[in-house]
């Protein structure tokens, strides 16, 4: 049963589709240009030894995000 | 006729190899003009044609929100070169495509270098080359693998093929349904502009409006054509109105939506997102337990490149130069019947002194840009950033600031340029500033004189003082700052790939190495010689009448002397206002190496000896042919230091566990090192401080005064030279001031509650 939730509350091996990328302006920008645009899928794949920021692996290469920037991002798992 | 080709693509794709494949060592590295972005040009010769190619900055997508973008696009739109090959990384097709489709939208002629194909088939994908390139268009599509140098006559072929006759592309990314409709109006609006229409290929500019994209609507604002901007932005609302969505998000949605279509019927890929071989060395690198012992270590170890591996080249130039080529330039000057002249003295004492302590700082650099150029092109860099991120942040910086942090432990000049790695102007220029405070290596000399001097078998606690000392104080201006003029303005956003770990190619990463080096020694060599000349100058000139004659006057009584003696007694508070202090820190700013030099010369009186050379005067003479052969014997045997130095690193590493002790290896026994008068030195330290502190008690206070003066103020020229370059004369002088004003007032707090508290 799909679940909607923030990319930042996946936990490490967790799957999920991109639903909508919030935020402004350049920072949105710069996510989406990186792959992370509705319907994409994404997996989280762990966190920095201190908590921030966070890697997932998303089109076949792997993206470090903050937290902040990952809360902004609405994804179904 | 000769053509220009340029070369795009994402970071991280290989394309600097590939720039370096094609034109070889006909290259030349440069700025964009006003900007601190690298630029590369080059030749590339096939057959008989003669093409230029130049090497835009890595981007990730063509709107205008960061200054490689920005450099990418107004080159490719008003340059107008004849083609542009974009190396995209095979293995990462979907977002590397995002990247071509963009500049096929350019209407300018394409070729893929498609890279890194021995990735992607390693990774289990297999790639329909014809039919990739059909679906785009036609466009020359050539399977390359950089670093093995596969690939590249055949990309050679093909940008002489294309360049000779260019065919625009012919691909359109199909937008659909409500953005189509007004991208169709919006082209409406601009082909009633004819000259407008010439300049920018319609569907392109109108795509840029509906992503209102800054630079554009600045442009066409500026030229008069804000209606233009007016009637996007009215579509922008017309757009969110019946969707729900931003027009930017659709667009950029839609070229994905084509992107996938195109890799859907070209590429075969194993259904599971696969475990890569970087994916196994990152569980342990960015282990949760792992990831920070292991980035200290390789911090350690860039540390120890910079301070010991480097020393004994180091050791070899400043003999080779301040001995034998010194040497060699007396003996010229005594053959042209020269001798014993002040022209001699200025060749000797201020030309030949001063080309030494510009190239004194090469073996420094080189092993601080190897050290660098490894890290990067490995990969590394990026995850070191991801584990270090948070704790610059608690700074008030970024991840990638740490590394610049800790490349000026080993040299400041390096430091700076490694801010480039920053995209946020403001953090390039708050880490630029910061990095002056760890402590670099020049200062350490100065600690190490006054620590012997003053404290004898305690001097290593003054030394590790000073080193934590510039760090603390590097974090307390850091949090202030964030708390105060950058309070409210939002952190730089994180989002950073980390690249597949690639084994550097040794012949790029010298080439990195070379060029970098190159340009500093060119640079800054030119500053550092004229101020040594001019230094020469005012040691030379008597300060007044009848005190000696031009050059053969004690340093006290030079112009030197005088205007030293002029900032004196702004010291005094700090308890060394003394003219040989104040000289000996006027002397640091040009390189701090020079400041135990020039102590040398102004406390122990000996040096300064204005006596002719004559031949009966040689010590000990020898032939040119007997200096040269001791010379490429010591530069062998620096080449074997160096060797030892780099094995060290082991044992030194594994000493810091407590306890534990292996011994270091020593391939020549220890010969003596030239003592270099250091006792006269101290004991005439001592004198001078104990005097002008007013005690004995006092003067150790004012030793320390003195090393927190040198760890705080003003960085070297070259450094300085290098703030002017990457943040301009502005921030440059806010720099000095700051420096300056923060040395003066630590050194005097330190002294007076010192002395207060000694009493």
């Amino acid at each position: 049963m799909p679940q909607r939730t923030t990319l930042d509350q996946l936990v490490p091996g967790q799957r999920a589709t991109v639903k909508k990328v919030g935020g402004d302006g350049p920072i949105r920008r710069r996510i989406q240009e990186m792959g992370v645009t509705n319907g994409a899928g994404i997996e989280m794949v762990k966190s920095s030894p201190l908590g921030d920021p966070i890697e997932y692996k998303v089109r076949g290469f792997n993206l470090a995000l903050r937290k902040e920037q990952a809360s902004m991002i609405e994804v179904e798992i | 006729m000769s053509f220009t080709v340029a070369l795009a693509g994402n970071p991280n794709v290989g394309k600097s190899t590939i720039f370096n494949a094609l034109t070889g060592s006909q290259q030349h590295v440069g700025n964009w003009p006003g900007k601190t972005v690298e630029k590369k040009e080059g030749r590339l010769r096939f057959g008989t044609e003669d093409i230029f190619v130049i090497d835009l900055p890595g981007t990730y997508s063509l709107t205008a929100y960061s200054i490689e973008e920005i450099i990418t696009r107004d080159y490719i739109v008003h340059e107008h070169p004849s083609a542009v090959v974009v190396v995209v990384d095979a293995s990462n097709l979907e977002r590397n495509l995002y990247l071509v489709a963009q500049i096929i939208e350019l209407r300018i002629p394409v070729i893929i270098a498609l890279n890194m194909a021995d990735l992607a088939t390693s990774r289990g994908m297999r790639i329909d080359v014809d039919e990739l390139s059909s679906r785009l268009g036609g466009i020359p599509i050539v399977i390359t693998i950089g670093n093995r140098r596969r690939g590249i006559d055949e990309l050679k072929e093909a940008i002489t093929q294309v360049a000779a006759n260019p065919r625009d592309a012919e691909l359109r990314v199909d937008y659909r349904g409500v953005v189509r409709d007004e991208i169709l109006i919006i082209e409406e609006l601009i082909a009633r502009d004819e000259p407008l229409a010439k300049a920018y290929d319609p569907h392109w500019l109108a795509v840029k409006l509906l992503e209102a994209d800054p630079g554009i609507d600045r442009a066409l604002m500026g030229s008069g054509m804000g209606d233009l901007v007016t009637a996007a932005d009215e579509a922008r609302t017309r757009i969110e109105e019946k969707t729900g969505e931003e027009a930017d998000t659709i667009i950029a949605d839609q070229r994905y939506t084509f992107v996938n279509s195109v890799i859907d019927s070209v590429v075969v890929r194993p259904r599971e997102m696969v475990f890569t071989g970087s994916d196994r060395i990152d569980r342990i690198v960015t282990h949760k337990i792992w990831g920070l012992p292991i980035f200290l270590l390789t911090m350690w170890i860039v540390f120890q490149f910079t301070a010991n591996v480097s020393a004994p080249y180091l050791d070899w130039i400043d003999v080779f130069f301040n001995e034998v080529v010194y040497g060699w330039a007396q003996g010229l000057m005594v053959f042209l019947g020269l001798g014993g002249t002040w022209f001699a003295s200025l060749v000797t004492d201020g030309i030949i002194a001063g080309l030494g302590g510009v190239l004194v700082f090469i073996p420094v650099l080189l092993f601080l840009y190897l050290a660098l150029a490894v890290l990067e092109d490995s990969g590394y860099m990026s995850r070191a950033a991801f584990v270090m991120d948070r704790v610059m942040r608690w700074m008030g910086l970024h991840g990638k600031s740490f590394l610049p942090m800790i490349v000026g432990f080993g040299c400041t000049v390096p430091a700076v340029y490694a801010t480039r790695t920053l995209e946020n102007e403001k953090d390039r220029k708050l880490t630029g500033f910061l990095a002056t405070f760890m402590s670099c290596g020049a200062r350490l000399p100065v600690y190490v004189v006054f620590g012997a001097a003053f404290f004898g078998s305690t001097s290593g606690n003054l030394i590790f003082a000073m080193y934590l000392l510039g760090i603390a104080v590097a974090l307390v201006i850091g949090l202030t700052l964030k708390h105060t003029v950058y309070k409210g303005k939002p952190p730089a956003p994180f989002v950073m790939e980390l690249p597949p770990y690639r084994l550097p190619r040794g012949g790029d990463v010298w080439r990195h190495m070379w060029k970098r080096t190159k340009g500093f020694v060119i640079k800054a060599g030119t500053v550092i010689l004229f101020t040594s000349i001019v230094l020469w100058f005012l040691m030379a000139i008597p300060a007044g009448s009848a005190k000696g004659t031009f050059n053969n006057v004690p340093a006290e009584d030079s112009v030197f002397g005088a205007l030293s003696g002029v900032a004196a007694p702004l010291l005094a508070p700090a308890g060394f206002g003394t003219w040989e202090a104040s000289g000996s820190l006027i002397t640091g700013f040009v390189a701090k190496e020079v400041i135990v030099s020039t102590m040398n010369q102004i406390y122990v009186q000996e040096a300064r000896d204005p006596e002719p050379v004559g031949e009966d005067d040689a010590v000990d003479p020898t032939t040119f042919g007997e200096d040269l052969v001791v010379s490429v014997i010591g530069f062998g045997e620096a080449a074997i230091l160096t060797v030892q130095e780099v094995i060290n690193i082991v044992p030194r590493t594994i000493n810091i566990i407590p306890g534990i002790h292996i011994g270091e290896i020593a391939f020549f026994s220890e010969t003596g090192d030239v003592e270099e008068n250091s006792s006269s030195l101290q004991t005439a330290l001592v004198a001078s401080f104990s005097a002008s502190a007013g005690s004995v008690e006092a003067g150790m206070v004012a030793a320390v005064a003195f090393t927190v003066f040198v760890l705080l103020y003003v960085p070297c020229m070259a450094a300085v030279s290098a703030m002017r370059q990457e943040f301009g004369s502005r921030w440059m002088w806010t720099q000095i001031a700051f420096t300056l004003a923060l040395a003066w007032v630590a050194a005097v707090l330190v002294f007076q509650i010192g002395k207060l508290l000694t009493q």
